[in-house]
């Protein structure tokens, strides 16, 4: 019976079993779960309390604070930034992709540079754009140019490009790498140009990494705080910078947790929307 | 077309459009590092001939060895548990069996996906009420949280592919339970734990956001004195501090993939 | 020397094998031969200790394992995936099962010298399992599951996986190493060539339950159901009411009467009969024999030493017909059938 082997019936071995013979491979799992329950899931849950004012008139005044003005605009940005990042880096991810799985032989040397920015801190990253962008920094003393985008939302956007990109690079490239050659060379021999190809056959097959791709860098470029915290002004401040500045500056506990607990249910409510119209457990099987 | 090569006009257009991208992909980095050479006081393009100046401030500076110190010590502890906790989590959630498996074992990956900010404030105010002071404890149990994803999913991704053969094939030869652990399961994946707990490594070595709120004085990190600097003014130090951190976490990742892959 | 007794494994609700009993004598080629999901890997896992069983004992060398760890119970075993430790040479993956049952160290340097020169590699005690063929892996796993002498040898599925020739090749190989050693075997495998070539006796597996145990002549002349007649060899099937006359019965099979020799069927039965290839002749003239059917040639396909001629009947069901290696039939001629009443197996 191949198609059903056996799985706990006492042999199939794991770290506690010999440790007690009374622990399963379930209670293995619960552990690793209780702990990301205990130092992640239930701290992130009690800033929900944390964020209400409780034994005064008015338990939602933070809130009521939140959904006002400059803290609008922050959520608006946030979203904002995150597609228009998203729609930046997957263009970029695709082309790498692209070459890679189909114009190179060299598919380890590139891995490799798409790579190794990953091993990079951000904060290096973002300082190094920095520097570029900079006024009198390496740019103008090569161009004679001083660049004027510091400080921009342009200058936030490709700091946000440049630092998930590799995110967006590994699923396409696994998508696109898994396609069958011979895929390609049925649907030229049936008389199809190689754009025609391109279009017909092998962007449809490369859109579960493309979707999860897109995932993954909307949410990571959202929640980002130090792209517009090193490359942004004050115009550009997005959702994380304005919760840090809440609990750092103003020691204001209750209402940076406001913040956050608005910003993960209206991320919530838009992976519920992507849910929809792309089914997100196959999406993130794909990660 | 033979299926996988490009006619040569359009190669040629791909190819620099690659390049274009590769660059903006890494000049950055290679800008800090080529601008920490600088004799000058701002992180310029050395045009002058090049000067260690900088690194030796560097050295001269008690409290940047200090941020290197607190970050090594927490990116070395943070890291051990992680590959503890992810190796335990990854043999349970691969080889248990319970109901909504695959839906539960998302949770072992949301302190990749929330945002590192409410994370941050969420642990400090909790290790708070905890009377869990900041500092070292905090950043140690923060920064294994952050990094217990990463190991969780290359020892799962390792364990999921492991021929379950080999043990039944070791039972059968005569080794009991803790022999076959420890002369063929152990052997075998231990490769991807140690992988595993490198990654850790370069993620808590190069963590900023959540780590931010959990520093005390004296423990400040690398990054965030990095991210400190730069609120201060540009100065070459932030370079040659940079690339001490390039550095060190080029060396652990490449050692991880030298590992996974042999 | 293996007796099973009344064997039942049940995954949840789900039944892979139900009352399934069975002895094996000292020395015994025995297989188990199914399609996948009858539940012979699953009995095998069971008699390795693997598996812990619903239900049922299983006794080796008259002492009752059936609680016993596989550690505890000196049993061989050779994976269709071969199962060698990749992070261990040849000889240390030999040497492993020799340790672990308590050898010595110049005892075990001894048998594993001894192993690798009766699988025929001498030369390749320092490989790592990686660095070998298919075949050379077999080997080394069978090496690795006899060096310590044990009680019985588990075989499962060991040469699916390996190309025709090899196939073929091993299996010759296998049989005379059983026989060298003289080990007592069970074989697992849903190939009924591997099967009948191979075995004292075949275990025919089906849905959990076995439908027959017996010779590998036996199980081929004489199946004892539907479904080992289907499953072991081609056949050509007729199906219907039986009426007896003296030694002999009719099955009436819509327009044409079957004769058939022996008893087995009863009158008012309904009788399913099938005749192997082998055992029909092909003529494209009448000769008025006892059973001569008639049909048209749809397919001749050469087999190399010979040809199999696939006709279709007048009411519309095919039969298959081996002739020598040219025969002078083309698609499309219209043939008579002939067969022995003594060669038809009515069930």
């Amino acid at each position: 019976m191949s198609t059903s082997r056996p799985t706990v019936d006492g042999v199939t071995g794991s770290i506690g079993e010999f440790v007690e013979g009374r622990i399963t491979n379930s209670h293995l799992a619960l552990f690793g779960l209780g702990f990301v329950g205990v130092f992640f899931v239930l701290p992130i849950l009690l800033l929900v309390p944390e964020s209400l004012a409780f034994g005064t008139g008015e338990p939602l005044q933070a809130y009521r604070r939140a959904t006002r003005g400059i803290y609008v605009d922050a959520f608006v940005r946030s979203f904002l930034y995150g597609i228009v990042t998203t729609a930046v880096t997957l263009a970029l991810a695709y082309l790498l992709s692209y070459f890679m799985a189909f114009g190179t032989k060299r598919v380890r040397l590139t891995m490799t540079l798409v790579i190794v920015p990953l091993w990079i801190a951000y904060i290096v990253r973002y300082f190094g754009i920095l520097l570029f962008l900079s006024p009198a920094g390496p740019f103008a003393d090569l161009t004679g140019i001083e660049p004027s985008l510091l400080f921009t939302t342009p200058a936030v956007i490709i700091g946000l490009s440049n630092v998930y990109l590799p995110f967006a690079v590994l699923p396409i490239y696994n998508s696109l790498n898994a396609i069958d050659g011979e895929l390609i060379s049925a649907s030229r021999v049936l008389g199809a140009s190689q754009w025609r190809t391109l279009a017909a056959v092998v962007f449809p097959l490369s859109l579960p990494g493309l979707v999860a791709a897109g995932l993954i860098v909307f949410i990571l470029a959202a929640g980002s705080f130090l792209g517009p915290a090193v490359l942004g002004g004050p115009n550009q401040t997005m959702i994380a910078n304005e919760i840090a500045g809440a609990f750092l500056n103003n020691f204001n506990i209750r209402f940076a947790s406001a913040l956050a607990v608005i910003y993960s249910i209206l991320l919530v409510g838009a992976l519920l929307v992507f849910n929809t119209v792309f089914d997100l457990r196959e999406v993130l099987g794909n990660i | 077309m033979s299926g996988r090569s490009l006619p040569s006009p359009r190669r040629v257009g791909l190819l620099a459009a690659v390049v274009a991208v590769f660059a903006f992909l890494l000049v950055p980095v290679i800008i800090v590092v080529i601008t920490s050479f600088t004799p000058q006081s701002f992180p310029g393009i050395p045009q002058e001939g090049l000067s260690l100046r900088w690194y030796g401030e560097l050295l001269a500076d008690e409290s940047l060895l200090n941020a290197l110190k607190v970050s090594l010590i927490v990116a070395t502890a943070s890291s051990i548990l992680s590959a503890i906790i992810g190796t335990i989590a990854a043999f349970g959630f691969v080889r248990g069996e319970f109901p909504y498996k695959e839906q539960i074992s998302t949770i072992m990956l949301l302190p990749m996906i929330i945002s590192p900010v409410i994370t941050g404030i969420a642990l400090v105010r909790y290790f708070g009420s905890l009377s869990l002071p900041s500092g070292y404890p905090a950043l140690i149990l923060g920064h294994t949280v952050l990094s217990l994803p990463y190991v969780f999913l290359l020892v799962r991704s390792e364990l999921v592919t492991y021929d379950k053969d080999l043990e039944r094939a070791s039972r059968v030869l005569g080794a009991g339970p803790a022999a076959t652990f420890r002369h063929v399961t152990g052997p075998i994946i231990s490769p991807a734990i140690i992988a595993g707990s490198f990654i850790a490594f370069v993620v808590s070595f190069g963590e900023f956001t959540a780590t931010q709120f959990l520093i005390s004085p004296g423990t400040s990190t690398v990054p965030v004195v990095i991210y400190t600097m730069l609120r201060t003014g540009l100065t070459p130090t932030i370079n040659a501090l940079s690339v001490v951190l390039i550095v060190v976490m080029l060396v652990v990742a490449l050692s991880s993939r030298r590992l996974s892959s042999a | 020397m293996l007796e099973v007794r009344d064997f039942t494994k049940y995954y949840g609700d789900l039944c892979a094998v139900e009352n399934l009993s069975f002895d094996i004598d000292e020395g015994e080629f025995v297989t188990l031969l199914g399609p996948s999901g009858c539940g012979k890997s699953t009995t095998l896992h069971a008699i390795a200790g693997l598996v812990e069983p619903t239900d049922g004992q299983i006794l080796l060398r008259g002492e009752d394992v059936t609680d016993l760890p596989p550690e505890k119970r000196n049993i061989g075993m050779a994976f269709q995936s071969t199962a060698l430790f990749p992070h261990m040479t040849v000889r240390e993956n030999i040497a492993f099962g020799l340790k672990m049952h308590g050898h010595d160290s110049t005892a075990v340097e001894e048998r594993v010298e001894e192993s690798l020169e009766l699988v025929d590699m001498p030369d390749h005690g320092d490989h790592k399992p990686g660095e070998l063929s298919g075949g050379q892996q077999q080997r080394v796993s069978l090496a690795r599951a006899l060096a310590y002498e044990p009680d019985i040898l588990l075989l499962d599925e060991p040469l699916t996986g390996l190309d025709r020739v090899l196939r073929e090749e091993m299996r010759g190989w296998l049989n005379r190493i059983q026989k060298e050693v003289g080990v007592t075997t069970l074989y697992v495998t849903h190939d009924q060539e591997d099967a009948l070539s191979m075995s004292d006796t075949v275990i025919v597996l089906n849905d959990g339950h076995s439908e027959q145990i017996d010779t590998p002549e036996r199980i081929y002349e004489s199946p004892a159901s539907p479904f080992v007649a289907e499953f072991v060899g081609k056949s050509t099937r007729f199906s219907g009411p039986v009426t007896r006359e003296g030694d002999r019965a009719v099955v009436n099979n819509d327009d044409k009467a079957i004769t058939v020799e022996g008893t087995g069927v009863e009158d008012g039965d309904d009788a399913t009969l099938y005749v192997r290839p082998e055992d029909i002749e092909v003529s494209t003239t009448a000769a008025g024999a006892e059973n001569e059917i008639t049909g048209r040639v749809v397919n001749v396909a050469n087999l190399g030493n010979r040809a199999e001629v696939t006709v279709e009947l007048t009411d519309g069901n095919e039969a298959l017909a081996h002739t020598n290696r040219f025969p002078d039939i083309d698609v499309g001629d219209d043939v008579h059938l002939r067969f022995d009443p003594e060669r038809v197996i009515a069930l």
